[in-house]
Parts: C-alpha cells; structure tokens; sequence
C-alpha cells in the first residue's frame, strides 16, 4: 500500500557535488563556515554522501560532534532535522503519530454519512460489501503527523539528519532505527513502506555511555573525533574567538592540554575552551596569572573535586607555558 | 585490492569483527579515495572498518605494519623499472666506445627478456639456475617473494617456532634448490662438467662469490617479510587460542599469570550477560496510555473511550545476593569466584555480595570502593583460607540479610559445601529457600566428588532451585546466561 510523492527531486548529495568533490574541499570550505576539522572528519564527510551512509560519530562531549551536523546542513543548504534521544523514546516520537482527534472527527463524519452509503442495500452482505467499497482512510497519510524520522524521508531536496546521542536511547529504538539506516526506509504497519523522497544525510552522535549494538554500527561509517591537538585548537580559537591575542590563544592552549592530561572527572573540552577564552577576552586579560585562572577556574571544570585537585597547581602549570 | 582483502584478514585474525558488508564498503571507499596517500587510506579504512574504540589500536598497529610492507614493495618496483630503464639508456650508447664489461653488465640489466636469453646462453658465466640468473640481474624480489607466501599460506602462520619453517619454504618456492647446488656442485665438485681451469679462473670464483653474497641477501629478505607477516598475522591469533584454552580450562588449574587474561574474559561474559540484562529492565520501565491499541480497542464502541490500554508498566528489579566461600578448602579457586562476584556487582544493579569462610562478611561496599585487584587481595587476606564452618556463617547470613531476602531475589552461593564435620545448619537454607525466588548453588568440585569426605551437599540440595557443577569459565557463563533469561 505504499503511496508514491508526485516530484521525485534531486537529493543534497546530487545537487550539490561539486561541493564534495574531495575531502580537501570539505575541509577549506568548512574552515570558512568556522568550523576547523581535521582531515579525517572531512573524509568522512566525503565518505558518508559519496557512499550514501549514515555516520556514527563518538567522542568526548563537547569536541564539535553536533556542531559538524549543523555546519554540513549549512553547507548544502539542506534543512537540519534534529532528533534528541533520550531513554523511552518510541516511534510514535521518532517516527509518526496518528492524529487521533481528527480520526475520531472523521468517524462522526462517516457515521452521519453512512445512512447515504448504504440506503437500498439489501441485506447483511451487501452492506458490509458497500462498506468495504467505500474509501478507508482512518489509518492514511490524511491523518499521519509526521515526527523527525519521517520528516527527514519525506522531505524533497534531502536533508541533513541529526540523531543526537543514540546512546541514550533504548536498544530496541536502535533496532528500530536499522531499517532506516540501511534502506532510508521505514514500515508503518498501517500503511505500508515509505521510501526516502530523496536520500538524507544522517548523523548519529554518541557520548558512549553504553556500547552500542554490532548492527547499528555495522550499518555506519564510524568516526570518532578526539580532543583535538594544539596546533588544531589554536586555530579552531582563532576563528571562534576574534581579537585574541595570539601569544594568549598559545598559552590558553597549552593549558588547557597540560588539564586533559590530569585525572579529572571531566576534561575540560573545546566547547569549554572557547567559553574560557571568550571570558578571558572580555575580561580584558593579557596575559595568564594565577589570580585570573583561578577565578575563571569554574568555566573550564565543571566539577568541584576538580577544581580542588587542580586549584594548588595552577602555578607549577603555569610556569611550564611557553 | 588484494591488499585490502588481506588486510581485513588480517583484522580479523586479531579480534575485530569485520562483517563482509562492511568490507564492501571498505572497497568502495578504496575505489573512491584511492590508496596512493597512507593518511587518507588509515582514515578510510578506519571509518569503514573499526567501529569500537577498544579496536582503534589494534588497527592502528597493525595497519602501520601492513602498509609499511607494502609500501615497501612499491618502492622498490619502481626503482627497478628506473634502473632498468637506465639500463637500456646504456645500451642504447653502447656503440660509443664503453669498456665491454660496461655493456655487458647493462644488458644483464635490461628487462627485454629476449635480450637475456641470447645473452645468458652466449655467456659462460650466468649462472645456471633460474634464481641465481634472478638475482645475478638485481632483480626486484619482494614480488617473487610475496607471491611463494601466498603460495605456502604463510597467511596460517600461527607460533614462533614456525617462522624459519616458512622462510625455509618460501626460499624453496622461489628455487632456492637449484641454486644452492649449484653453489655447492661449483665449490665441491672438480669432476663436475666445467672443466679445472674454468673452475679456477678468477671470473669463475667472482661469480660464485656474488652468487652466494646475493642468496644470503635474499634469505635476509625473506626472512624479514616473515617476520612482518607473522606481526601481522600471527601475534593476535595467539592470544585467541590462549583465551580459547582459558574458557575450557578448570579453574583450579589456573595459572597466576593467566588471572589477567582470565580477568578480562569474564568481565566481558559479564558485560555480555548484563546489557542483555539491563534491556529487559528498560523495556518495563514505561507507564503511558497507548493511544493506538486504547483506540484500537474502542472502535466497536463507536469511538468512545471505554477501555483505556497501557503500555506495560511493570517494573521488575530482580536483586541478587551472592555469597562465596574463600576458605581453605576452595583456596584453589576462590580468586576466580571473587572475580566473578565482583564482575557482576560492577555491571548488574542490586547486587549485594558476601564471603564467608567462618564468619558471614557483606563485601558489597569493599567492592565499590576499591579496584578489583586490591579488593580480592584484600579480602583474600583477610579472611581466604580459614576453616569452614557453615553453620556459624548462614547464621550470620540469617541476622545480616534474611530480611531483605523476598520473591524477587536469587540467591546464589558459590562454594564446596564441605563443611569440616560441623553442624550445617540446613534449616536456614531451607528459611533462604522458601523466601527468595531461587537459589543456585554452583560447585566448584565435580559431581562425583560431592558428598564425598565432609561435603554436605546432599543435604543443602534439597534447599536449591538447582546445583550445579562450575568447574569452568564456560560453565559460569551458560549458567547465568539462563539465570538472567528468568530475571
């Protein structure tokens, strides 16, 4: 019972192949929307639209995993359709949901009608043959609510997929989601298959706090993206914070490398790198001393253990910056 | 693409779980990427084929190994065709006034075959067997060499011990016979159809100096290619039959040094048993109208709500006590117990754990706080070894945690049930018993030796839900895979 879209369109990938005609491109391009990448992102990136495949993109919280979905939806004008997963998702919220009001309006409607269709029937049979005649649409796209999942399928020109945080969903939700990954297509028992209009780009992100099933990942490309290196980090502050000094954005990196490198509970990430060079910046400061980093200490851990572990060796740290 | 082939077998030979699909998709990114830059082609492959983090270094390891290889081998393809073309530069100046030897040399080096055949039968000094004509020439190996591997299947290569075997195998491959005697037949044998004066002349012993100098040069090279395939292949699939053997070995036959091993292994059984279990739980979770079966379930009522339909709301949070002796009777193996007991507490919820040899000791909180190896250690020192006694222990188990034993609790001891003649206090098991909602009883002895000496095991039996042999990692593991199919 599957139903056919009136336009059949050129999906992002398509339309807009010479902006991914090799990693390097994606990687200057990305640079200019500011967001700088290493050169496997940027292949993976190529990867995913040239081989049609889904991303898994694990990592660290905040080194860009989301942020990547947004600058791609950007880059090839293509609607970013956001999913957040959390536990109890089910497809009536991924997926569709009936609308259940009108359905229930509806069957008023067939009820008052229902004295026309079958005036002059003759008999039990031939009732209930008229009635099998008579158009069904309670369970039709008339009355289906699109939610992300379908969204995604259904929209035109493609659009960029954002899962976010898969591992926060329950395993079944990810089995749920296979059929989506492998085929860009879902069943609606009621209805039937629904095939992607135009094949999107899906990303799912996962912060691993729980290991996820060999089908899903089998299904994706996986990337993992870590902390990024100093030279990286100082160019992604560059571009992210302007009118940094540049003798700060070193220093500020190499601190912020000299704290990944201590047993915290949480490492202090890039998304917190640049909210701590924001502050510093705005704080008018030129050149680190301990006085300020311990005040602005609580932008960078957001544990207090950490802080106490850290705190009495802000001076030693500071003394090994270049 | 044969390199990429192999290169997945080599992964799996070292543990990653590459599925043929996802080698599809590794060659369709080869195809599109290409394989000239090593960067590009770790991160492609990286993308298509690993996806657990744990495995990142494997094939970050192995990857360097491989491609280094075949690098390797590129490399020097292409310096032989350079010096062959050299070589036919040479002779195309050879009218020009070149000493003959010069010439000579240069079409001993030119990759025309025609060319060396006309001349290797006009010159009294070419070697005779077609490896020493090979190597006489300079000719790249590393091909020759990689094919006679694949040829013996040094791909199977498994132990150390049998690296020179290959080596041995692949030279014979490559016609290493017909070139050491004839080595050999030019060194020892006057009666040999070259004549003595021909032996003697200088040009003769040059020849075969060099014929020998380049065999030791090709056994160095072979013997090197060995060694990187058996990095590649081998040192991985060594450690998966040490974990096959630590699965079926009896606990009791352990080696210390294997608790490392044995450590990760049932760690990962209990990893196993855990998600599965932990996805029973969540499904349960949920309390919410559901809207299509409540709908579903009114449309005879002409759409009027009468019956409403929930989605399953029961919540079952199955809590398990698990009680291990470490006396002296079960010394043997009580190490492995611990590990187990406190593998599952780390991955499963309400778990609570207790030791005993005379005295009943909840562990649960010594478990939380400390890493399992200073926990065991610690326990194990502090109470491991004692006599058996028990009667007084179920008695401190009766006061410290009958209480909280309910329907929805299991109960499983580990231990021998050899109880030093003392009163076994069944009456309690028998209390546990009725309270909770099974009780295992696993033993680390083998059935025919229960019952025998001072084990009491008859008489708690009746007290069980079921007891059961646990002589191996394989046991535990089919033992709680069916515990946590009833939880």
């Amino acid at each position: 019972m599957s139903y056919i879209y009136p336009r059949v369109s050129d999906s992002v990938i398509i339309k807009h192949q010479e902006k991914i005609a090799s990693p390097e491109i994606i990687q200057s391009r990305y640079e200019d929307l500011g967001y700088i990448c290493s050169h496997s992102v940027a292949t993976a990136i190529y990867l995913a639209c040239h081989l049609q495949k889904p991303i898994l993109i694990e990592g660290p919280p905040g080194v860009g995993k989301t942020e990547l979905a947004k600058v791609t939806a950007t880059y090839l004008n293509a609607p970013l359709i956001r999913m957040q997963c959390y536990e109890g998702l089910d497809e009536s919220k991924a997926l569709y949901e009936w609308k259940y009001g009108k359905q229930l309006l509806y069957t008023q409607v067939l009820k008052e009608q229902l004295g026309d269709v079958l005036r002059g029937a003759r008999g039990l049979d031939e009732s209930i043959a008229r009635l099998h005649d008579f158009g069904d649409i309670f369970y039709s796209q008339e009355f289906l609510e699109p939610r992300p999942l379908l969204q995604a399928l259904q929209s035109q020109d493609g659009a960029v997929l954002l899962i976010d945080e898969i591992d926060k969903a329950d395993q079944e939700f990810e089995a749920f989601l296979l059929e989506l990954l492998s085929d860009y297509q879902v069943s609606i028992p009621e209805i039937g298959t629904v095939k992607a209009v135009s094949t999107p780009i899906v990303m799912l992100t996962s912060n691993n706090t729980r290991e996820l099933g060999d089908a899903l990942k089998r299904r994706c490309l996986h990337l993992y993206i870590p902390f990024p290196d100093a030279a990286l980090e100082s160019r992604i502050l560059a571009t992210q914070v302007e009118g940094l000094d540049s003798q700060l954005r070193e220093q500020i990196v190499a601190l912020i490398g000299k704290l990944r490198d201590m047993p915290l509970k949480k490492s202090p990430a890039v998304s917190e790198t640049i909210d701590w060079a924001r502050a510093l910046l705005l704080l008018n400061v030129e050149e680190l001393d301990s006085h300020w980093v311990k005040e602005t200490l609580n932008l960078l851990l957001k544990f207090q253990d950490d802080i106490e572990l850290v705190e009495p060796e802000i001076k030693a740290l500071l003394k090994s910056l270049p | 693409m044969r390199f990429v082939a192999d290169f997945i077998g080599a992964l799996r030979e070292a543990g990653l779980q590459v599925s043929p699909a996802e080698s599809l998709d590794a060659l369709k990114a080869i195809k599109l990427l290409g394989l000239e830059s090593r960067e590009t082609s770790k991160t492609v492959l990286a993308l298509t084929l690993v996806k657990r983090q744990a495995d990142q270094v494997i094939y970050e390891e192995l990857f360097d190994l491989y491609f280094a290889g075949v690098e390797k081998a590129k490399a020097s393809n292409k310096e032989a065709i350079k010096t062959s073309n050299k070589a036919s530069n040479k002779e195309a100046d050879k009218s020009e006034s070149e000493s003959s030897e010069n010439a000579l040399d240069a079409k001993s080096n030119s990759s025309s075959s025609q060319a060396d055949m006309s001349d290797g039968e006009g010159m009294q000094t070419s070697p005779s067997s077609s490896l020493g004509q090979a190597l006489g020439k300079n000719k790249d190996m590393s091909l020759a060499i990689t094919q006679a591997a694949i040829d013996e299947k040094l791909s199977s290569i498994v132990l150390f011990t049998q690296k020179n075997h290959f080596a041995y195998k692949i030279m014979q491959r490559l016609g290493d016979e017909a070139l050491s005697t004839e080595i050999r037949a030019d060194a020892n044998s006057p009666e040999h159809k070259s004549s003595l004066e021909q032996k003697n002349s200088p040009e003769h012993k040059r020849k075969q100096r060099k014929l020998i100098k380049s065999r030791a040069r090709l056994l160095d090279q072979v013997k090197d290619y060995v060694e990187q395939q058996y990095g590649i292949f081998a040192q991985h699939k060594g450690l998966k039959y040490r974990e096959e053997y630590l699965q079926q070995a009896k606990l009791s036959q352990l080696d210390r040094l294997d608790y490392k091993l044995m450590q990760r292994l049932v760690q990962r059984a209990a990893r196993k048993l855990a998600s599965q279990h932990s996805r029973k739980r969540l499904t349960r979770k949920r309390g919410q109208l559901d809207v299509r079966k409540t709908i579903a379930a009114n449309a005879a009522f002409d759409g009027a709500l009468f019956h409403t339909r929930w989605k399953a709301t029961r919540i079952e949070r199955p809590k398990i006590v698990a009680i291990c002796d470490v006396s002296g009777s079960v010394s043997r193996v009580a190490r492995f117990l611990l590990l187990f007991l406190y593998s599952m507490q780390d991955v499963m919820p309400k778990v609570r754990s207790f030791v005993f040899a005379s005295e009943m000791i909840e562990v649960t909180e010594l478990f939380k706080q400390q890493g399992i190896e200073l926990a065991l250690e610690d326990i194990m020192k502090r109470w491991g070894g004692l006599s058996t006694d028990y009667g007084k222990a179920l008695a401190g188990f009766q006061s410290q945690a009958l209480a909280s034993i309910d329907k929805k609790t299991t109960v499983i001891m580990l231990g021998d049930a050899r109880n030093n003649q003392g009163d076994g206090r069944t009456d309690i098991w028998e209390k546990v018993f009725r309270q909770s909602k099974r009780v295992l009883w696993l033993n680390p002895e083998q059935r025919n030796s229960w019952d025998s000496g001072d084990s009491i095991m008859s008489e708690y039996s009746p007290w069980c839900s079921s007891v059961e042999p646990c002589r191996n990692l394989k046991d535990i593991e089919r033992i709680f895979s069916r515990l946590l199919k009833y939880s």
